[in-house]
């Protein structure tokens, strides 16, 4: 079973927010129509940033966008009550790093063990599907940190690596990111709802 | 509209009377008109108006009355007088529409000008903005054009301001988090036209509608001139991109893209984000001056504490108009 949300006709930003809509309620599949390139580019991008598959095919100046949550079930419903959480079909682990050392204590023997960490990560099979990086857990992904190449790795082996953008404002770090793509408390959020397994250091 | 729709009309018009008084009208398009009164005075004359870019009634007025005085300021001229010009629905309530008014009005007085009158009209959706009157020496005015090979480029604010507001429009965003993007639109272009004049600036406009290629272009004449602009020299308001990859274009950055098929040279490693936020149109930007590399610090030092600028490109010779970004 498959959403159809009909957002032809409808000014920007209106069809990215009814894809979001759709999304929250917990579609693994929905079908888009704009009729619009804006709209288009709009909602392909959104749903990437969400990530989903996007798939589009025109016709007749109206675009059908066929959008999927990577990883999703072939064939699933979509939850009619907004409350209702998704539950995708593949294992989803999240690993969230919520400052730049390992532990507490010895804050030294905490970054050593922090790299380590993402070291044996990087090599480990059992790769989580994202990794999350929040307040100073942003740190390890900017210019300059030792654990950029371990996170580059992670990354190169599909793991979606998410930074917050909140936290690297902060620390004003927002243009030195150097792994991972720049994220929001939205996808944050969603991330850690979706996900089969968490595991926060 | 569009820079292409608004080409299309303006052809269809009669050709402009032709006045010597007329420095600057409708068949030398520039950032406001002038018309030259004696030799040591010229009237600069503009208009703008727009829908709500941001909930707060008053900081909405703000915002319009600096992006209508900006055009003034893009000339190098100093604003006189000002008339609102007012589109609003009465079921809005008249204390929302005073704040609005006293939004545009402390912007008009912060500018050292004055708010003569107005004219309002019953609509379905609120719109608000000024014709602005401002004056110029005829010597010593900005126009678009006079860029030369070597000139620098400057901006002097960030760029995001169509990206955010589609943002909050679709409340991916709170005004609370807009917070310096709003002050930015806010603030007047006054300090840096005072400092472009001071420095003996070649070229001067400002960043709105057409987005920072969409000026950057009518900087260029048609041929012997072209720009680079470097990417990571580009100041942008917090959370543009992130808001970008999420699919936050309004519709005008696209209609901006169109225009410039084929102008526009981008390094190859740039993404479509990083490309979509240089066409994003903005709301009171900032000014974009040419200048030659040796004026710049004079550029600075003319420039008041804490007023940002950012030097992002350079000028060069090439027969054909074009902007280079590279990464």
């Amino acid at each position: 079973m498959e959403e159809v949300v009909d957002a032809r006709g409808l000014p920007c930003p209106t069809p990215v927010v009814k894809t979001r809509e759709a999304l929250q309620r917990g579609c693994q599949r929905l079908e888009v129509l704009v009729d619009n390139p804006t709209a288009r580019d709009n909602v392909t991008r959104f749903a990437a940033s969400q990530g989903c598959s996007v798939e589009v095919s025109e016709e007749d100046g109206m675009f059908h966008l066929y959008i999927m949550r990577e990883g999703g079930p072939e064939e699933a419903a979509c939850a009619t009550a907004t409350a209702e959480s998704p539950s995708p079909s593949g294992e989803k682990r999240v690993v969230v790093l919520s400052s730049d050392v390992m532990g507490r204590g010895e804050e030294e023997l905490g970054r050593i063990l922090m790299k380590a960490f993402l070291n044996t990560l990087a090599e480990s099979e059992r790769r989580p599907w994202r990794l999350v990086l929040f307040n100073r857990g942003v740190l390890l992904a900017v210019e300059g940190a030792d654990t950029l190449p371990a996170l580059k790795e992670l990354a190169s082996r599909g793991v979606e690596v998410l930074v917050c953008g909140t936290c690297l404002d902060y620390f004003g770090a927002k243009d030195k990111v150097a792994a991972g793509t720049v994220s929001n408390m939205f996808e944050i959020l969603e991330t850690m709802l979706v996900a089969s397994n968490s595991v926060t250091v | 509209m569009g820079p292409e729709d608004l080409r299309k009309v303006l052809r269809l018009l009669p050709p402009g009377e032709l006045r010597e008084e007329i420095l600057v009208g409708l068949d030398t398009p520039d950032d406001a008109a002038v018309y030259r009164l004696d030799g040591e005075r010229a009237l600069v004359h503009t208009l703008d108006f727009f829908t709500p870019i941001v909930d707060d009634p008053y900081r909405f007025g703000r915002i319009a009355a600096a992006n209508a005085l900006s055009d003034i300021y893009a000339m190098g001229g100093t604003p006189l007088s000002a008339m609102n010009i007012v589109c609003f629905p009465c079921s809005l309530g008249m204390d929302m529409l005073a704040e609005i008014l006293r939004g545009g009005h402390d912007a008009v007085h912060e500018a050292g000008a004055v708010v003569l009158g107005g004219h309002t009209v019953d609509d379905d959706e609120p719109k608000y903005g000024l014709a602005v009157t401002g004056m110029v020496h005829p010597g010593r005015m900005l126009t678009r054009k006079g860029a030369r090979p070597g000139d620098a480029l400057v901006l002097t604010k960030p760029l995001g301001t169509g990206i955010l507001a589609t943002a909050l429009k679709a409340g991916f965003l709170s005004e609370e988090e807009m917070e310096e993007t709003v002050e930015g639109m806010a603030a007047l272009n006054r300090e840096a036209s005072l400092a472009a004049l001071a420095a003996g600036a070649r070229a001067c406009t400002d960043v709105t509608g057409f987005g920072l290629l969409g000026h950057l272009f009518e900087m260029l004449p048609e041929q012997g001139l072209a720009c680079e602009i470097s990417i990571s020299s580009i100041p942008l308001y917090p959370r543009t991109q992130e808001m970008a990859a999420m699919g936050m274009i309004p519709a005008g950055a696209h209609r901006n893209r169109d225009f410039l098929a084929g102008r526009v040279e981008f390094d190859v490693s740039m993404g479509e984000v990083d490309r979509d936020i240089l066409y994003d149109p903005q709301t009171s930007g900032g000014l974009l001056v040419a200048l030659p590399p040796d004026k710049l610090e004079e550029f600075r030092a003319s420039l008041p504490e804490g007023q940002r600028w950012f030097r992002i490109g350079e000028f060069f010779a090439r027969s054909s108009p074009i902007i280079k970004i590279s990464a």
